[in-house]
């Protein structure tokens, strides 16, 4: 406790200081630039960040984008990882939903898809924290306990070498996280809101990480299909600093994102 | 309070297992020292990601690192270093590699910049060595 009270002394510190800012601007090269350390877990925004942005502006209907029960009975793995990383988002959702309820079905989905990869043992105590903190309407505790528990599922899939997975993770919730920003914006388009759509270079980072994963994986009808749908949705939302995308613009990358998402539900795996 | 720490806890503890590479003693407590600092940053609504950046500063250099940030949420990123590094600095740069103006905290080998981008996309932030020998580092983020 009184090391939190120091800390927010450290805070209010912080901001005497921030009036003084940064004068002497400079600027960086851009062979410095591409040597920038790039990581999924620094790099790549949770979806919990993409929400926040967006219920700046406007009100949302977070629970009008929830989803029906999705099945967890996939068998191939890559379609499971990219599934987790969608139910993964839509904890996110529930949670900004302040639904309790929904993020206790959502956890339990959780649990049950990481077990079919194996890697369900670590994250028992996950789901029950989830269920505490949703029966608490513990909403902040809980975003951070779905990051958490989201970077656990890619720690086990490192630990079963099945590193390749993550990147499907990561983008799987990318792409539901994206889906639904755009859902909402079309409901009530507002300026300010549709600014969160550009990330050319998020896209490209998730792009050149798929180019990574082992050919086999690659080649497979899914991953191949997601990844060249991916290129597509580069240019969508890829637009220049400072244009705002028009209401038009952000149905587009909605019906992109849309025909992925419904590819990775898909029980019937493209061919 | 007791239940936060624990989690936050969990959350540090978590993140040592999941990085790409084992992490030094060095390393570990930077982290603990920019969380520290990020965790005042939380007093103040803030959230801070369970992902990090730790690595080296050597001699009049800076790491680098690459974020994707979204237009309307606030951001703090917290750096520290372990000795031999005594001062460090951290600032922000647009994606076309301008530096930009930052809210800012200084405390010898700890630092932290604040900052919201009035563009989504991607920002690089760079944790600089301005006294003292090269050491171990690390930077952690958080947003609202």
């Amino acid at each position: 406790m009184i090391r939190l009270a120091k800390l927010g002394l450290l805070a209010l510190t912080a901001g005497v200081f921030a009036a003084t800012g940064a004068t002497d601007t400079r600027r960086l090269p851009a062979d410095q630039l591409e040597k920038a350390v790039r990581s999924d877990s620094i790099t790549i925004p949770t979806p919990g960040e993409l929400f926040a942005a967006l219920g700046k502006s406007e009100k949302t209907n977070w629970s009008g984008q929830y989803r029906g029960p999705m099945p967890v009975t996939y068998r191939n793995r890559a379609q499971i990882a990219l599934n987790l990383g969608g139910l993964i988002a839509d904890g996110f959702i529930a949670v900004e939903a302040k639904d309790s309820q929904q993020v206790k079905n959502i956890g339990s989905d959780i649990i049950k898809l990481a077990k079919a990869l194996g890697v369900s043992e670590r994250l028992l105590g996950r789901g029950n924290s989830i269920n505490e903190f949703a029966q608490n309407n513990e909403w902040d505790t809980l975003q951070e306990e779905l990051e958490a528990t989201q970077n656990e599922v890619k720690s086990a899939m490192q630990s079963h070498a099945d590193q390749d997975l993550v990147i499907l993770v990561t983008l799987g919730g990318w792409i539901r996280g994206t889906q639904v920003v755009t859902a909402a914006i079309m409901q009530k388009y507002d300026e300010r809101s549709a600014k969160v759509l550009r990330q050319p270079a998020l896209v490209h980072f998730m792009q050149s990480r798929i180019n990574e994963i082992s050919p086999e994986l690659r080649q497979e009808p899914l991953v191949k299909d997601v990844s060249e749908q991916l290129n597509g949705i580069e240019k969508l939302v890829s637009f220049p600093a400072g244009k705002t995308p028009t209401a038009d613009e952000v149905r587009k990358i909605n019906e992109a994102v849309g025909k992925v998402m419904t590819e990775i539900e898909s029980k019937e795996l493209p061919k | 309070m007791k239940r936060s720490l624990t989690i936050f806890l969990s959350i540090f503890v978590l993140g040592a297992s999941i990085a790409a590479r084992a992490e030094t003693d060095a390393e570990v407590s930077a982290r603990k020292d920019a969380l520290d600092i990020a965790g005042a940053f939380s007093n103040d609504g803030f959230k801070i990601r369970d992902g990090h950046s730790c690595g080296v500063l050597k001699p009049h250099d800076h790491a680098l690192v690459a974020v994707n940030l979204y237009a309307g949420n606030q951001y703090w990123f917290s750096a520290a270093a372990a000795e031999p590094a005594k001062k460090i600095a951290v600032s922000v740069y647009d994606e076309n590699g301008k530096q930009l103006t930052t809210e800012s905290y200084n405390n010898e080998e700890k630092a932290a910049a604040g900052f919201s981008p009035a563009n989504s996309g991607q920002y690089f932030v760079s944790v600089d060595l301005v006294e003292g020998e090269g050491g171990s580092f690390c930077l952690v983020y958080s947003y609202k």
